[in-house]
């Protein structure tokens, strides 16, 4: 698809996929310029497996079908269980992978057309000097919300590939920068468009868990989420993946952590190690310090069950 | 491809990119059974299918069902009612109703798949809740829809007989027909919308709607500003616009021109209680709402702090004596807490909503009100209209929960709105305003100091309690701990902080559930610390017959008698059981109507009551059917309507006690005319002697109004009134004379008995089971109190766990405003509820029996809290016990 899409009659011209982003943002008028659908092509709209286990995603499957492939579920567990715990049952069918990724901040601020937000042209971050309850502990840039997408967070974890109509081969940290600029969501220019998801084939004997801390029973957002992948053998362990959601402007990898178990024995010290370690450079705000230990928490929840 | 099929009807989609789903159903196909409740995708109020799988349609693009079908419940049992539709009528899974075309029709896909995948396999109540997870019910209706969704699955509906439903309006429930005030379209009718203050405080100096007007379809703009023109909260109402459609209007409501003097604002009670804080209501008092339910009494006040109201004392000042002693001599039998509760917003489904129009000089209004008999005569009187030229009419309310119980601010902008449009306006809150300036309970601080003696007595308490009002008054919380656990001495103060923030309004049973938390609380630390059993210890403090029964039932339960003992409590994963005790007045409105007819042969029972899912139309019927033996569809019951004789609010669980005495009395009155008037005597030996010669009786009517209660009481039953002395009868006397309401005797009675989990990992608190006992005498319609009982304590466990109102303190923006931030129970929080009704204690009542709506929702934050308590040795002191004050709150403990 191609694109020249800043400027109509003033204003920015957003691409549309599910629509269950967008259409909020419509209709509090948080969003005014004009809409473009995107159109579904084959290649956006298919999972293909190739023999070796990596998988491509067109950037219009819906979050349902991720969550419910056979094939995803065998292959990346922790990307099928975060597609199943996102959202409800009624988005996850219609809300796409492609807009997850590039879908807007949840930040109170930014989602009211009224208050003032970095995200909407403002000068200041509202929530940092306000109620920021729900902010990050890794203050990594002038906004102090975190990143909304479960989905990168999954896709973080398994080193996963972005390719739009422009630009191929994309990190996760460079579709979505580091969060050093407040004002934008992702580092996508005006209207390109995210084509597919590459995922690299999975490694041989790994497993995988998710999981939200909330509030609530289910249907919440996470206050945080961690993806964690780990390879155990002969009693150690081979690899550790943990990317976090929910603490930081943009999903995290723990590396401090991840490094602390790099070969490490399979062992309740080696998880105890990984789970301290799993807080190395967070500076928690005003009102977010529970989210160290919600982040301490999931870490050791998903160690001990991963090395169980 | 533009067009889609509608319910297998093509038809045109429009051209706009930006029209959702629910516009063209609801708006262009008239299909209004799918509502639009949170515009977010959180609810599921909109629910539909799409090429058979569930969507949320405020969500989707209306071009995204190109080529498509949809079917929304209106094309759902149309022929005849699918089997999830008979499940949710025959065990009452509904209470408002608003919420139900989306639990329908998510449940009916759900349903259908499992059965053409699992056959005869019953799904689990994890499995439907995950299923149902995407809908919210705020009437609490959970526990009946899960197992309504469960039974249908085992194939209990699928028989083609009549389907049956303890609630009489359930079939157009959940058939999608049941039309709200939402609903309502006349002809060449417009919009209106209301255009609200950006800031905190300010004058208004100008206002000037030139370039509003010159908009094209914009049809009327309206200033709604008070006589000091000053905004005191951020959304209050300044102007309102009609127009020809909602997104005319909201770009009139943008050129409309205003200029603002601003004032210094004061945010939140801390801000408010500051010495140098700026006064907010300085000269101009009158202007604040009212948080409770009975009128505001004069009170003094200094600067931002009105109080203390401290009427309901008793010996004040040798309670304050004796508790200063004990604190200077270290008794431990002293105990002295702070707790804090948070802003819990109504959150009805139906947002408040109403549709103005006129015909010359009378006025019609759909609103969705829960008094429309009131609501005529407050109409009359703002706009100077004779009374009997003004019709309210409330068919169906999709909650209430006390924000709808005045003339709300939707209702003055219609009426306001017509008059200057001539034409219809109907004006819809959005879920922004209803979750930001609609009403809430206010949150509260309170001081509590319980002293008992050596002899394991209570002798002294103190309670301060301060609420976090905004631009209201009158939260009524210490007040209320005086008519439950009798002591020498009681001082109780309550205050309210006024600041730049929306108004409090009543929320079911004011006052009763923070001054449980703090009080029941206190008892289970004075329980704890003088080794008793907590329940027994009630039963010593606690003299009330009607709890003293419930406690005897509550010290029986399995989960009470054998809950571990404390020191098993170790590990992640901790278990603990709470008790709680809870009251609330017996209240009743005089001048109460309740008129029965007979026309062409059936029996019509009328009065201008509502029913805003508490079952007032059932209550109704069932009077009226049990007395006439008679089934209670057989008789056609007409309320929500003005014009119909006067009938009471529902609110303050009066609507009950309000109808079933003067229906009762109609009912005598109607049997003797029947026998007189009847022109054939039933067959010897009929089995319904009454249904014959109704049938056979020509048309008229009678009618009764509510009696005084008996005047003889049982032994132990008082009026708290009385037990007040003076000034309880000082008190009685007002609300009765300027409230229209009169507070009976004896106390409706909830106790409850909680088991909980908390995961002291991720400070997770999970209710699994909730028993309540309940003593509010007869049941007039058993199956829908239980309904009530139940949404009750979802409503406690989301108040006690959940919903917290979130603002910022410099700007006064409630943060909060939007149903993914302000957090109702879900489905799969539900625990699992036992119900236990005790019918005695209200023999002096005529019929038994008086209201449930509020009782059961008094003790179930403070039993949560217990348990809490119990399973962790920490005490919350404050709610909602939200995952991030849980982990404090172990780590505190941890430390200490
Ligand atoms: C109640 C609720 C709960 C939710 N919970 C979660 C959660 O827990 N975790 C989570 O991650 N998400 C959650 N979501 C968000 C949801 O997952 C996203 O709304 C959805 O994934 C967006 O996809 P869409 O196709 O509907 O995007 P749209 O709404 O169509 O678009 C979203 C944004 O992405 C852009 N966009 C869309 N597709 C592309 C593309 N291919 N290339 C470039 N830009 C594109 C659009 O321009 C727009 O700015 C929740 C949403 C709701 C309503
Ligand atoms: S109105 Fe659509 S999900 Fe709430
Ligand atoms: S019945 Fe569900 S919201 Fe009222």
């Amino acid at each position: 698809m191609s694109a020249p899409m800043m400027i109509a009659d003033g204003k920015a011209i957003e691409l549309r996929a599910g629509g269950t982003d967008l259409s909020e943002r419509r209709r509090s008028g948080v969003s005014r310029g004009s809409l473009i659908d995107i159109a579904p092509t084959p290649d956006m709209t298919g999972i293909d497996c190739s023999a070796n286990g990596a998988a491509r995603i067109g950037a219009l499957v819906t979050i349902d079908r991720i969550a419910n492939d056979p094939r995803i579920a065998a292959a990346y567990p922790g990307l099928a269980a975060a597609a199943g715990g996102l959202a409800t049952p009624q988005i996850r069918r219609v809300a796409t992978i492609g807009g997850n990724l590039a879908q807007h901040s949840r930040c109170w601020y930014y989602r009211n057309p009224h208050t003032a937000c970095l995200k909407k042209h403002g000068s200041i971050c509202s929530a940092r000097g306000g109620n920021h309850l729900y902010g990050v502990i890794f203050d990594l840039g002038p906004c102090v919300a975190p990143h909304p997408s479960t989905m990168a967070a999954a896709l973080l974890a398994y080193d996963a590939r972005i390719d739009t109509d422009r630009r191929a081969d994309l990190t996760i940290a460079q579709l979505l920068g580091d969060g050093a600029n407040g004002a934008v969501d992702n580092a996508l220019e005006p209207g390109e468009t995210i084509t597919r998801v590459e995922l690299p084939p999975p490694t041989l004997g790994e497993r995988a868990l998710y999981k939200r801390a909330i509030s609530r029973a289910s249907a919440e957002w996470p206050l945080v989420e961690i993806v964690a992948r780990a390879v155990v053998a002969d009693g150690s362990l081979r690899l550790l993946r943990l990317a976090a959601g929910g603490v930081a402007p943009v999903p995290l990898r723990l590396a401090a952590a991840e490094a602390a178990a790099q070969g490490a024995a399979a062992t309740g010290a080696t998880i105890a190690r990984v789970v301290e370690q799993s807080t190395a450079g967070a500076k928690p705000l005003a009102m977010t310090a529970y989210k160290l230990d919600l982040l301490k928490g999931l870490v050791r929840d998903l160690m001990e069950r991963l090395l169980a | 491809m533009t067009q889609c099929r509608f319910n297998g009807v093509s038809r045109e989609l429009p051209e706009s990119p930006d029209a959702t789903l629910i516009d063209v159903i609801r708006d262009r196909e008239g299909l209004t059974g799918a509502k639009l409740v949170c515009g977010a995708g959180v609810c599921g109020a909109c629910t539909v299918l799409l090429d058979g799988a569930p969507v949320a349609s405020c969500l989707l693009p209306a071009k995204a069902a190109a080529g498509r079908s949809v079917v929304t419940i209106e094309g759902i049992g149309a022929g005849a009612l699918h089997p999830v539709q008979k499940a949710f009528m025959a065990l009452d899974a509904l209470q408002c109703g608003f919420c139900t075309p989306g639990f329908i029709v998510e449940s009916v896909a759900f349903h259908d798949e499992w059965r053409a995948k699992k056959g005869a396999a019953v799904p689990t109540r994890e499995e439907i809740a995950a299923a149902l997870s995407g809908h919210l019910c705020r009437c609490g209706a959970y526990d009946n829809i899960l197992r309504a969704v469960a039974e249908a699955c085992a194939g209990r509906f699928d028989g083609g007989d009549a389907a049956r439903s303890p609630r009489v309006e359930a079939r157009d429930k959940v058939a999608g027909a049941a039309k709200y005030t939402v609903d309502i379209r006349h002809d060449r009718q417009f919009e209106g919308v209301v255009f609200r203050s950006r800031i905190a405080h300010a004058k208004i100096e100008a206002l000037d709607f030139a370039e509003a007007l010159a908009i094209p379809g914009v049809a009327a703009a309206i200033s709604l500003l008070g006589e000091d023109r000053t905004v005191r909260y951020v959304g209050q109402q300044i102007a309102a616009v009609a127009a020809a459609d909602r997104e005319t209007a909201l770009r009139a409501c943008a050129a409309i021109k205003v200029q603002y003097r601003e004032l210094p604002p004061v945010v939140g009670m801390d801000a408010a209680r500051m010495p140098t804080a700026p006064e907010i209501f300085a000269g101009s008092r009158k202007s604040a709402g009212n948080a409770s339910e009975g009128m505001a009494m004069p009170t003094p006040w200094r600067r931002n702090v009105r109080g203390p109201s401290s009427a309901f004392s008793l010996k004040a000042k040798k309670a304050r004596n004796w508790i200063a002693a004990a604190r200077e001599a270290g008794d431990p039998l002293l105990f002295e807490a702070t707790f804090r509760t948070g802003a819990q917003q109504h959150c009805s489904l139906e947002p408040h909503a109403a549709v103005a129009r006129f015909d010359g000089d009378r006025l019609t209004v759909h609103v969705s009100t829960q008094a429309v008999f009131e609501l005529k005569k407050l109409i009359a009187k703002r706009f100077k209209l004779d009374p009997s030229h003004v019709r309210v009419i409330a068919t169906h309310v999709g909650g209430g929960f006390g924000s709808k119980a005045t003339l709300g601010i939707e209702t003055v902008a219609a009426i306001e709105l017509a008059r200057a449009a001539k034409a219809p306006v109907r004006v819809v809150f959005d879920r922004h305003e209803e979750l930001s300036v609609a009403g809430y309970r206010p949150g509260a601080e309170m001081n509590i100091a319980l002293l008992a003696d050596r002899d394991g007595r209570l002798k002294a308490l103190s309670l301060a309690a301060h609420g976090d009002t905004g631009a209201s008054v009158n939260s009524t919380i210490a007040a209320l701990a005086r008519l439950i656990y009798p002591a020498e001495a009681k001082d109780l103060s309550d205050f309210d902080v006024v600041s730049n923030l929306p108004p409090g309004a009543p929320f079911r049973a004011p006052g009763g559930p923070p001054m449980a938390f703090a009080l029941e609380q206190a008892v289970d630390e004075a329980a704890l610390r003088l080794k008793t059993d907590p329940i027994a210890l009630r039963k010593r403090w606690d003299d009330n017959p009607n709890r003293r029964r419930l406690y005897e039932w509550a010290q029986g339960l399995s989960a009470w008698r054998n809950a571990a003992p404390p020191a098993s409590k170790t590990g992640r994963y901790r278990r603990g059981v709470g008790v709680a005790a809870g009251y609330w007045l017996y209240l009743w409105q005089p001048g109460s109507k309740v008129q029965l007819s007979v026309e062409s042969g059936r029996i019509v029972v009328a009065s201008a009551a509502q029913d805003i899912g508490t079952g007032s139309r059932t209550v109704l019927a069932n009077t009226i059917a049990r007395e006439f033996e008679l089934e209670p569809h057989e008789v056609e019951v007409r309320i929500g309507d003005s014009s119909l004789p006067e009938g009471p609010g529902s609110g303050g669980s009066r609507t009950t006690a309000s109808l079933v005495p003067p229906a009762l009395l109609a009912a005598q009155k109607l049997k003797q005319a029947v026998q007189q008037r009847t022109r054939r005597e039933p067959q010897a030996g009929s089995n319904a002697p009454w249904r014959e010669m109704i049938a056979a009786c020509p048309d008229f009517s009678v009618s009764s109004e509510r009696p005084e209660d008996a005047r003889t009481l049982a032994p132990g039953v008082r009026s708290p009134l009385g037990e007040v002395g003076l000034m309880g009868h000082i008190f009685g006397w007002m609300m009765r004379r300027f409230s229209h309401i009169a507070i009976g005797a004896g106390a409706p009675s909830s106790v409850q008995v909680v088991e909980v989990e908390v995961d002291t990992l991720l400070g997770h608190v999970r209710v699994l089971e909730v028993h309540t006992g309940i003593a509010v005498g007869k049941l007039a319609a058993p199956a829908l109190a239980q309904s009530q009982a139940s949404g009750a304590i979802v409503q406690g466990v989301g108040y006690a766990l959940y919903e917290g109102r979130e603002v910022d303190l410099q700007t006064g923006d409630v943060l909060t405003a939007g149903m993914e931030d302000y957090r109702l129970p879900g489905v799969a929080d539900t625990p699992l509820i036992d119900l236990h009704f005790d019918e005695g204690g209200f023999d002096h009542v005529l019929g038994g029996g008086v209201g449930i709506g509020e009782v059961a929702t008094v003790p179930t934050a403070a039993a949560i809290a217990n348990a809490v308590r119990n399973a962790t040795g920490v005490r919350p002191k404050e709610i909602p016990l939200r995952p991030d004050r849980m982990l404090r709150l172990l780590s505190e403990g941890a430390r200490t």
